[in-house]
């Protein structure tokens, strides 16, 4: 090499070394001081130099710490594939000062990636609290039922008065012997519709010993029900013989 | 171009499997790492080991480093933790050793030899070389020796040398090359066969 080539490569060195060198000549350097022992000798003695300058108190002037950490790492795992640090070079020449940085890309995905996560949470936060809403509605029914007094009219007209708050069952028997009122407590499950079906069954096979009009009007009862079938059943009940009531008190 | 954006380059070849671009940083580092380690520990051996000691977990945390801050700053902070830790280690666990420290005169040597165990020569060699760059620097032209005080000990970019001396950066760039090769002629001159000898002699 001449002379004019050495001190031009030297010269690069030296501004390499203060950061003052352009990307990809920086690269290419990086490439030669790979393979060049004697190179980066003089790259370790400009370190010196500015340590002599500097004179750090209790800092010795040698490499003794570059060659244990060189002698260590010479075991551990070497990152990527060692051909491709300077096949990359070869690839691509210059390496812009945006891409040193990590890329357009790289800082679009940064932004990105904290508001994805922030909208995954909150999609799972929503979901959780309309199946939790959906779920608390027989939670709380079943948790805390809701009495419903039943009062029948004296002569078994049919009119049905349900009211849900009362607790307290006050029983005044009345001329056939049923009970003025009922308390019955609420069904668990608001999916239950086997009692009315079941009511309805009992209802047309024990139609022949009940009155017409008492028939049609337990008939309508259960079609106009919402599924719970307690109004009902207390209505049928109330019409029945006594022999059958105890059936439909162990339904 | 910055000296971030430079120690970057070798950073990338050092993710894409160049070890020796490592070895470049380490060797651009070491001093600066283990003055810092000095101000948590006094021993300069246990500051050398505590800067080796960064210097491999940084090497090993290397493919996490994207470059977000300077490698400098990065490898600034990984030295301080490990300092730290070797302090709250040793406060944890004090050194045993198997000496019989009832004779004055050999605790007097022991203690001697773990408040300063480099010989007598490192501190020579090291004393000798600030000399001899001392002297360098005194014997160069005076532009050439403002040039690298002022990047070497007031940090300035070429840029700000430049405005300093009211000069092209080029010329800055030229100065500051010539100075360190001046320098660094008399320290071969000295050191024969190049930094082995002197780790040898060490």
């Amino acid at each position: 090499m001449n002379e004019e080539r050495q001190n031009e490569r030297d010269s690069q060195l030296s501004a390499m070394f203060d950061g003052e060198l352009s990307a990809a000549e920086c690269e290419l350097l990086a490439r030669r001081l790979s393979k060049d022992e004697a190179l980066r000798g003089q790259w370790s003695r400009y370190s010196m130099i500015g340590a002599a300058l500097r004179a750090e108190r209790g800092v010795k002037l040698h490499d003794r710490v570059a060659i244990r950490v060189q002698a260590q790492i010479s075991q551990e795992v070497i990152y990527g594939d060692a051909t491709a640090a300077d096949s990359a070079v070869m690839a691509r020449p210059a390496l812009t000062a945006g891409e040193a940085r990590g890329g357009v890309t790289d800082r679009w995905m940064r932004f990105a990636r904290p508001v994805f996560g922030v909208s995954i949470a909150a999609g799972v936060a929503a979901a959780s609290i309309l199946w939790l809403r959906n779920q608390e509605s027989p939670e709380i029914l079943a948790a805390n039922p809701v009495p419903q007094t039943v009062t029948l009219a004296p002569e078994a007209t049919g009119t049905v008065a349900v009211s849900p708050a009362p607790i307290e069952v006050t029983e005044r028997v009345i001329s056939n012997g049923e009970p003025e009122r009922y308390t019955t407590p609420v069904p668990n499950s608001s999916t239950s519709i086997a009692p009315p079906a079941r009511l309805a069954n009992y209802v047309v096979a024990h139609s022949e010993y009940s009155s017409p009009l008492t028939r049609r009007m337990a008939l309508l009862g259960l079609v106009a029900s919402d599924g719970s079938g307690v109004p009902a059943e207390d209505t049928a009940a109330s019409d029945q013989r006594p022999e059958d009531r105890t059936q439909v008190n162990a339904h | 171009m910055t000296t971030e954006e430079s120690d970057l380059v070798l950073v990338k070849r050092v993710q894409r499997g160049d070890k020796t671009a490592f070895d470049l940083l380490v060797r651009k580092y070491q001093h600066k790492v283990v003055k810092l380690v000095l101000r948590y520990v006094r021993n300069p051996a246990e500051a050398e080991d505590i800067a080796q000691e960064a210097f491999i977990k940084a090497y090993r945390a290397l493919p996490q480093f994207r470059g977000d801050s300077a490698f400098y700053t990065w490898m600034y902070r990984i030295a301080i933790n490990t300092a730290k830790n070797q302090l709250a280690s040793r406060d944890r666990s004090p050194i045993a050793y198997d000496l019989d420290l009832t004779d004055p005169e050999e605790s007097h040597s022991v203690q001697t030899k773990l408040q300063d165990p480099d010989t007598p020569e490192g501190m020579a060699l090291t004393e000798e070389i600030r000399g001899i760059v001392n002297s360098a620097i005194e014997g160069l032209p005076e532009e050439l020796k403002t040039a690298i005080v002022l990047r070497e000990l007031d940090g300035l970019s070429y840029e700000e040398i430049a405005a300093a001396m009211e000069c092209p950066v080029g010329t800055v760039r030229s100065r500051i090359f010539r100075a360190r090769e001046a320098i660094d002629k008399r320290l071969r001159e000295v050191f024969e066969g190049g930094l082995g000898r002197t780790e040898e002699m060490v």
